[in-house]
């Protein structure tokens, strides 16, 4: 089973990621902040990262930015979702370190297609 | 409700919480960076979650409250108490929807119209100039209706004739609809295209864009916002429009309108014939009903006059209107008239005359449509099925969406791997990019191409930079671009031709519906097999292996669970009679040794009984702990009510809450909200005195209002204290006397501190009160009686000029109550605990009987007695001991000290009080009834009643 985790403060989003993906057979571990995300990270691997920006604490940029500096994890992608739509946002969040960015709010079809992509599940 | 929704509005009471608490520390201290970045972040996760479903009217709100802290956040608008009021007024109105939500799944439709007043009124905060004050406060609602019907008909005025009339022959039935669509100004950066989103409206007659203002100079000109207005006349129904715009929404200004509305003649009004005659004579042809003669006129009359000339402009729209509806003589009518006014119809104001003929001729409406949005709001429930649509399977992917998907991500890495190298996670930035690459190979089902991937990812990471990398992504996305991996067939094929190659590789695929089944299945043996020298290079995911210790971490998330409050109820009951049942082994063990002799037994029993006792009082205990709440439960709402009612007086009041954190049970907390309000209005109200007042009195200006709560002997105890003007006693006094609630004797004896809590006397105060003292103690016989409900008592000091202060004690909890057993005419009865003084022995001798009363005199004070019996209507005199003494168990009753004649004490126990239910229900007199150890059936005596 694919693992992914899900670094969002808003328990609603969490849970709405949690329900697209645990239905499409994922397992799904939730972090509210960077700092929590880090420490899960650090403790056990993941194949997907679904991270949001504003978050207290520690923001999603500095949560993937530390993540991408672990040399001894596995980098495995990630996903940026953001309500901001901007280009530069988009940019600042590539150069952190995540691997796509979607806009907010990401239909359960987009996001369960970019998951999929990313992992490499989707044979024609 | 879906669990999704329940979450949704869970977080949102939460976060409306946190607003509401943010906002008041913000008022004390308004420049805190820290206070407005959460603030920003909590609306900023409220807008996000809303977005989740399918409540435009919340989003838009929450949507302008966002912009604007973010405005604030920036220093683009201040802070100050109207946006703070506004910002309140925005959260109340999602609160209020968010109830509806959670009672009926859905809200009223009718708050459509709310939504957009507010987040007009947000949004035109952030343009409120940073130092002007007074600018903010000056915002009206009702500015925010600029009477359509002028604007609109200037849009209108500028559509071409032609295509003015092409849309009034089409006469489309539910009314043509004139869009103003004004983008915010920094539009652009939101991701939105105005002129696109116009440009593709549906039922499109005419668009036309204008600048808001005048252009600035072209060296001041920002090309970056957005000064345009798009105007658009639209013949499809409201709802689809508003369903195209509803992201924009209130950006939009929507007015339905009749097809009439478009006859505008226009034109030069001066010269041409003089055309008195010919409206005298096209009138009496109309009402002749010839109307074929009135086109002949008219088009003759058009022939004369010159193309240019407003009279030319209306006789083309009479001959259109005779064409389109001949019957309709008022309009027709109209537009002959306007021959001689030369002003257009006011179709509006003929709307009323010209409706039993047709009942669509409703000229200009000057409601705005957004404020019909019937049927608008939908299911939430939508989207939650979307999800599960979508996670059947590949089965619902489009191939070419999954094609176009790939190109997507491979695109970003290459921007990814552009970017500069001088990072410190560099090596991370190329492992992710790699492994992202890496699932779009296998998704595309390329695996040929793996290895060389690889090969670049290892030299990437060894040199610290995304160059081989990205010469590989591009070499790759230049193939992709000759060959899309996203042709059905065209991956597989790839798979089998490398096949004689990589023989083990293809195999997976050469059935590819295991694959789909087993995604991490088919992946193992395809990198096991791996014979590639880049097999070592690929790091190799080390996640497989913990899988036990993770599944556990996941339902370690669930950290609290909601109980329906029935359940603890029930298990509260049961843990009650689990206590009275266990109370019957004492017996047992007397009985063990007295009746049948066995001392040994009644000792085991007795030692099994402690065992017991002590389990039974821990699950008490936990269950108690269920049930408890901290009393900032209560406290929460004040900082908002102080705020909002000491602006309302024009006071200063500054509000220390302390000991929030103290636990009662819940029942009790809740039984607390609304005598505390009603007290902390009061003291608002007619305790603390207005800064002019309070500096007069040497005080300082702002008043201080304490609420402190706090654990004493097994009592909460909560403490409202102010400094305001205190009481009077010798006006309460007064007014007591005049009430007739104290006798002339007592008005004489009666001590100040006693004459203060005559205010919770009930018939005490009255609307007539409120001027004599100041209010104080209106309505205060309700506080006290909601109080003595949970078996509480209040007390009241004041001195005058310096402030008042009551002081509540509650139970902890409400679920065991401890009493007095008493015996009466060999019966048993209750008396709760909180209710007894003391129990004494008095020699019958020193009994007297004064007016017919017995009384007795305990420590220099005289003691009424009643004598139980009597009061329960028992025959029995009371008995008395050997030495000749009557029991008399001294109560409070109110304020003074009885004494109730019984014929012994017995022990005080803790029982479970259960209420009088069914007929026994009127008896006033018993509180309740509750089980002995024994099983017998104590009654339990309601005090206040009996006397």
């Amino acid at each position: 089973m694919k693992r992914v985790l899900i670094v969002d403060d808003a328990a609603t989003v969490r849970m709405y990621y949690r329900l697209i993906l645990e239905e499409a057979g994922y397992l799904v571990v939730e972090a509210v902040n960077g700092v929590e995300a880090m420490e899960k990270s650090l403790r056990e691997s993941f194949d997907l990262y679904i991270v949001d920006i504003n978050m207290p604490k520690q923001d999603g940029y500095g949560f993937l930015r530390e993540l991408r500096g672990r040399d001894e994890l596995r980098q495995a992608p990630a996903l940026m979702v953001s309500t901001e739509a901007a280009d530069h946002d988009r940019k600042r969040a590539y150069a952190a370190g995540a691997n796509l960015y979607l806009v907010k709010p990401v239909k359960p079809q987009e996001l369960l297609v970019n998951c999929r992509l990313l992992l490499g599940e989707v044979r024609p | 409700m879906n669990p999704l929704l329940e979450q949704f509005l869970s977080e949102t009471r939460e976060s409306l919480q946190g607003i509401g608490e943010k906002l008041m520390q913000l008022e004390n201290e308004p420049e805190s960076a820290e206070l407005m970045t959460e603030l920003f972040r909590f609306v900023h996760t409220l807008k996000g979650n809303s977005g989740l479903f399918d409540f435009p009217e919340l989003t838009r709100v929450l949507h302008a409250g966002e912009d604007l802290m973010d405005a604030v956040r920036d220093g683009k608008a201040a802070y100050c108490l109207p946006m703070a009021d506004l910002l309140l007024d925005a959260m109340d109105y999602v609160g209020m929807l968010c109830d509806e939500i959670e009672n009926d799944g859905v809200y009223a439709a009718a708050h459509a119209g709310d939504s957009v007043r507010l987040a007009e009124t947000l949004r035109r905060m952030i343009g409120a100039p940073a130092d002007a004050p007074g600018a903010a406060g000056a915002v009206s609602p009702s500015a925010a209706d600029p009477g359509p019907s002028a604007e609109v008909r200037s849009l209108l005025s500028g559509i071409p004739e032609r295509i003015r009339m092409d849309a009034y022959r089409a006469q489309t039935s539910g009314g043509l609809h004139c869009l103003v669509y004004s983008p915010v100004q920094d539009c652009f950066f939101q991701g939105d295209d105005p002129f696109f989103q116009a440009r593709r409206t549906p039922g499109i007659v005419w668009g036309g864009i204008a600048a808001r203002e005048a252009w600035p100079e072209l060296a001041e000109m920002d090309a970056y916002n957005c000064v345009l207005d798009f105007h658009v006349l639209s013949e499809a129904p409201a709802e689809e429009l508003k369903e195209y715009y509803r992201y924009v929404f209130e950006q939009l200004q929507m007015t339905t309108i009749s097809p009439r509305c478009l006859i505008l003649p226009q034109g030069d009004p001066n010269g041409g014939p003089v055309y008195e005659d010919f409206v005298g004579d096209a009138l009496g042809l109309l009402r002749g009903g010839d109307i074929d003669a009135l086109r002949r006129a008219a088009r003759s009359m058009l022939e004369l006059s010159s193309r240019e000339l407003w009279f030319s402009s209306a006789l083309r729209w009479l001959l259109l209107a005779t064409e389109v509806e001949p019957e309709n003589g008022v309009v027709l009518e109209a537009i002959i008239t306007s021959l001689r006014t030369l002003a257009a119809p006011e179709w509006h104001v003929l709307a009323a005359a010209a409706g039993p003929q047709s009942p669509a001729a409703t000229g200009v409406c000057a409601a705005k449509e957004c404020a019909v949005q019937e049927g608008a709001v939908q299911e939430s429930a939508a989207k939650e099925s979307a999800a599960k649509e979508s996670a059947v399977g590949e089965a619902g992917l489009l191939r070419e969406e999954t094609g176009a998907a790939i190109r997507a991500i491979v695109d970003v890495q290459r921007e990814i791997l552009s970017l500069p190298d001088e990072v410190a996670w560099i090596a991370g930035r190329v492992k992710a990019a790699a492994a992202s690459l890496e699932g779009c190979l296998r998704s595309s089902g390329s695996l040929d191409a793996l290895p060389g991937l690889r090969l670049a990812a290892e030299s990437s990471v060894a040199l610290l930079s995304a160059a081989p990398l990205l010469a590989w992504v591009e070499e790759y996305a230049e193939e992709m671009a000759a060959a899309p991996p996203s042709s059905p067939n065209a991956a597989p094929n790839a798979a089998s031709n490398a096949a004689p190659n990589a023989a083990s590789e293809a195999a997976p695929n050469a059935t590819p519906a295991t694959c789909q089944a087993e995604a991490p299945a088919a992946r193992e043996p395809s990198a096991e097999a791996k014979p590639s020298p880049a097999a070592a290079a690929a790091p190799q995911p080390e996640s497989e292996v913990k899988f036990g210790r993770r599944v556990e971490d996941v339902y370690a998330a669930a950290k609290s669970i909601k109980v329906d409050q029935v359940k603890i109820d029930r298990l509260m009951n049961l843990i009650g009679e689990m206590v009275v049942a266990k109370n019957a082994l004492p017996y047992l063990a007397g009985r063990a040794e007295s009746v049948f002799g066995v001392p040994e037994f009644s000792r085991e029993i007795k030692a099994q009984y402690a065992v017991i006792n002590r389990i039974a009082e821990e699950m008490q205990d936990s269950i108690m702990q269920v049930r408890m709440m901290p009393v900032s439960f209560v406290f929460q709402r004040f900082p908002r009510l102080v705020r909002d009612t000491s602006n309302k007086l024009g006071k200063e009041v500054n509000l220390v809450l302390e000991g929030e954190e103290t636990e009662a049970d819940k029942n009790i907390i809740e039984s607390l909200g609304d005598p505390l309000v009603h007290i902390v209005r009061n003291s608002l109200d007619h305790g603390i005195e207005s800064p002019e007042a309070r500096i007069a009195a040497g005080k300082p200006a702002a008043g201080t209002l304490v609420i402190r709560a706090s654990q004493e002997a097994g009592r909460v105890v909560i403490e409202i204290r102010d400094d305001g003007k205190g009481i009077d006693p010798a006006v309460i006094k007064r007014k007591a006397y005049e009430k007739g609630l104290i006798d002339e004797d007592r008005l004489e004896r009666i001590t100040d501190p006693e004459a203060v809590n005559l205010v919770f006397a009930s018939g005490f105060s009255t609307a007539e009160a409120v001027s004599d003292l100041s209010g104080r103690g209106v309505g205060m016989d309700v506080v006290k009686t909601a109080i003595e409900k949970v078996n509480g008592t209040v007390h009241l000091e004041s001195e005058k000029g310096k402030g008042t202060r009551i002081r509540i004690s509650l139970p902890l909890s409400m679920a065991v109550t401890n009493v007095m057993i008493v015996e009466s005419n060999r019966q048993i009865f209750g008396v709760p605990m909180d209710a007894v003084v003391e129990t004494v022995r008095v020699p019958r001798a020193a009994i007297k009987t004064i007016k017919k009363s017995m009384a007795t005199v305990l420590r220099g004070r005289i003691v009424p007695l009643k004598a139980l019996n009597t009061l329960l209507g028992l025959a029995a005199q009371q008995r008395a001991n050997e030495e000749d003494e009557l029991a008399v168990l001294v109560v409070n009753v109110g304020d003074q000290q009885l004494g109730i004649l019984v014929d012994d004490f017995h022990e005080t126990v803790d029982i479970i009080l259960k209420p009088m239910t069914g007929v026994l229900a009127g008896l006033a007199a018993y509180a309740g009834s509750a089980l002995l150890g024994d099983g017998s059936v104590l009654m339990v005596l309601n005090v206040k009643e009996v006397l």
